[in-house]
């Protein structure tokens, strides 16, 4: 297996840094955020999960999908094509929600032609976890702590450190292969460690469990606690709900820019929505909240296939009054058990 | 006397049984031990209620959750809230400001103990010179006695502020804003932040701009302030609730003092006392 040592990962990310945009996890303020480095050392190294994911770069939280000149003559300009982008240190189940992401913008008409450019211009360069911290459950909803699903290539930290840090590759795509040609590596025989899971997690109901416990009173008390605030929606890698909006970005006399944004909504907060004339389908937190929860294990895996939930654990700690995901999963296959032995009695 | 956690449950039990409310927010754990709201609605279920230090947020912000009636026709829910000194100037806020009935609510007053491990934790505890809540229908006293902060806030940190020029204020909060999100959660986990449309949501006019960029998050955090200058109360709430550790009480306490200093005035303290960016006295002459 090819094997790259720290000193040979840092010279190869130093110079891919020189040639086009690598976006890595960087401590901003304490934060874990990933950001543009100009070399290694910028990287937060030894990092667990970031707080923000790296959808931010493949599904910006705002962008200018189209701009609109009007002057003596309208034109209309697509926006700009993406700089090429290489994502280090992207967590399997960060990549994995970007293969969920696309089954909606890219695999089902109408594509997403704007996504599509970013996705294109984007290699992720995977990280395995050594294990499951806090709050992850990505093996609950089908992934893995090493899940090479939506990758283009993975990294291993290897254990037995005699020569220092090092690294086995896994190149997992045509992207990822024309990324290291070139690059000096070792080729040596290792075994890749295998991540330590976390024990005694529940088991995800299948969508049809989730139907019968539609309209359980459950969901009443768990959504009188809700903020309706956005956080759980803008940390979670799989959401993907998006406003648009045409908005004037500079006028003078006789020229005026247009441009139309798209940024990131929230299915939890009340203007998401709200239609014409102020009508709201989805007046209360309560049940803007079940739609969250059933948007991810319902909804989206019946129309586009896969799970809106990569067990990433981010809103678990996000929460700001301990909405837990995973609570909710547990509750509700106990919902679903009781509703069944209810039938048979 | 019995523990504060016991004294509520008491509270709640009383209150749930005797038919007076219809649900107390108080706090309770979490499947992982962390502390969150909680709804009982049962007498049955008053157990579920805790009482701890790391009791902490603000639960009056829910209060907007029940002051309308549910359906045409019925009444509006009466409800009881577990509140601390810091709170219950919420409630005094939410009263005057005609978003709840006094009779509609039950204020369970909690007098905070472990007023040191607090302050370690939370800036609004270190300085907080209140024992009793200013509004109670209960009072749950403390086991031990309670050692109050002798020196009241100083505002050290808002006068290191002021310190500073201009342009390093905008260079500190353009660095500190460009983390948000644009979640929203400081707004709603604030019980004086209840408009039925947020100007940084409204659509017609459209104040504000989708994008989650720093003009917009600037114009938000700038604007959420002064609209509660004079109106916060000091929970820090907003501080807590941010994934992005943005030090909002500052700006918060910022205009706290302003409003002390220019009309000695302290949100909730009085409910009697009128709130001075609602009042109109044309005898009154700012020291400009």
């Amino acid at each position: 297996m090819r094997v790259l040592t720290q000193s040979q990962l840092n010279e190869w990310l130093d110079d891919l840094a020189t040639r086009l945009r690598l976006v890595a996890p960087v401590d901003v303020q304490g934060r874990l955020l990933y950001r543009p480095v100009r070399d290694h050392e910028a990287i937060a190294w030894g990092y667990e999960r970031s707080d923000m994911s790296p959808k931010t770069w493949t599904f910006p939280a705002t962008e200018a999908i189209v701009t609109i000149e009007q002057g003596s003559e309208t034109q209309i300009n697509d926006a700009p094509p993406p700089d090429p982008t290489v994502i280090f240190g992207v967590r399997p189940c960060d990549a994995r929600a970007a293969l969920a992401i696309d089954a909606l913008f890219l695999e089902k008409e109408p594509r997403d032609g704007r996504y599509a450019e970013l996705r294109d211009a984007t290699t992720l360069i995977g990280l395995a976890c050594p294990e499951m911290w806090d709050s992850c459950f990505c093996t609950v909803v089908g992934g893995l702590p090493n899940g090479t699903d939506g990758l283009d290539m993975l990294l291993t930290e290897l254990e037995g450190r005699e020569h220092g840090q090092s690294y086995a590759v896994q190149v997992l795509s045509a992207k990822g292969e024309r990324l290291l040609a070139g690059v000096t590596v070792q080729d040596r025989d290792v075994a890749l460690p295998e991540p330590k899971l976390t024990e005694g997690l529940p088991t995800l109901s299948p969508s049809s469990e989730w139907k019968a416990a539609f309209d359980d009173v459950y969901w009443q008390r768990l959504g009188d606690r809700c903020l309706a605030c956005r956080a759980c929606t803008f940390v979670c890698p799989t959401c993907r709900c998006f406003d648009v909006r045409d908005e004037v970005a500079s006028r003078r006399p006789g020229h005026t820019v247009f441009e139309r944004l798209r940024a990131w909504d929230a299915c939890t907060s009340a203007p998401y929505r709200r239609i014409a004339g102020g009508h709201n389908p989805r007046p209360t937190p309560q049940s803007r909240l079940r739609n969250r929860f059933y948007c991810k294990f319902m909804y989206y895996p019946d129309d586009f296939g896969p799970l809106g939930c990569v067990g990433c654990g981010r809103c678990i700690d996000t929460c700001p009054v301990s909405i837990d995901i995973l609570e909710v999963i547990s509750d509700v296959a106990r919902l679903a058990a009781r509703e069944s032995a209810e039938v048979r009695a | 006397m019995s523990s504060q956690q016991e004294q509520i449950r008491e509270a709640a039990r009383a209150y749930l049984e005797g038919g007076v409310v219809s649900v107390v927010i108080g706090y309770e754990h979490g499947p992982k031990g962390q502390v969150r709201p909680a709804f009982v609605y049962e007498a049955g279920d008053v157990d579920r209620l805790i009482w701890s230090r790391e009791c902490n947020q603000n639960l009056t912000t829910y209060l907007h959750s029940f002051k309308h009636s549910p359906r045409r026709g019925a009444p509006v829910p009466r409800v009881a809230v577990v509140v601390r000194a810091c709170d219950a100037r919420a409630v005094n806020l939410l009263l005057h400001e005609q978003q709840i009935e006094r009779d509609n609510i039950k204020v369970i007053g909690v007098v905070c103990g472990d007023r040191e491990a607090r302050g370690q934790e939370r800036q609004a505890c270190r300085y907080c010179q209140e024992r009793e809540p200013v509004i109670y229908d209960t009072l749950v006293e403390p086991e031990a006695p309670v050692k109050l902060s002798e020196t009241p806030d100083d505002y050290a940190d808002i006068l290191e502020m002021e310190e500073w020029a201009p342009q390093e204020r905008l260079a500190y909060w353009l660095t500190e804003f460009d983390r948000c999100i644009r979640c929203y959660a400081c707004r709603q986990a604030c019980p004086g932040c209840y408009c039925f449309e947020c100007v940084a949501e409204q659509v017609d006019p459209h104040w504000s701009s989708i994008a989650v960029e720093l003009p917009e998050k600037f114009f938000f955090h700038v604007m959420r302030a002064f609209h509660l200058a004079g109106r916060c109360v000091g929970c820090d709430a907003c501080e807590a609730v941010c994934p992005m550790d943005i030090p909002l009480s500052k700006l918060n306490r910022k205009l706290a003092k302003e409003v002390e200093d220019l009309f000695g005035y302290r949100t909730g303290d009085d409910p009697a006392a009128l709130p001075p960016l609602a009042t109109f006295n044309p005898e009154e002459r700012l020291p400009l």
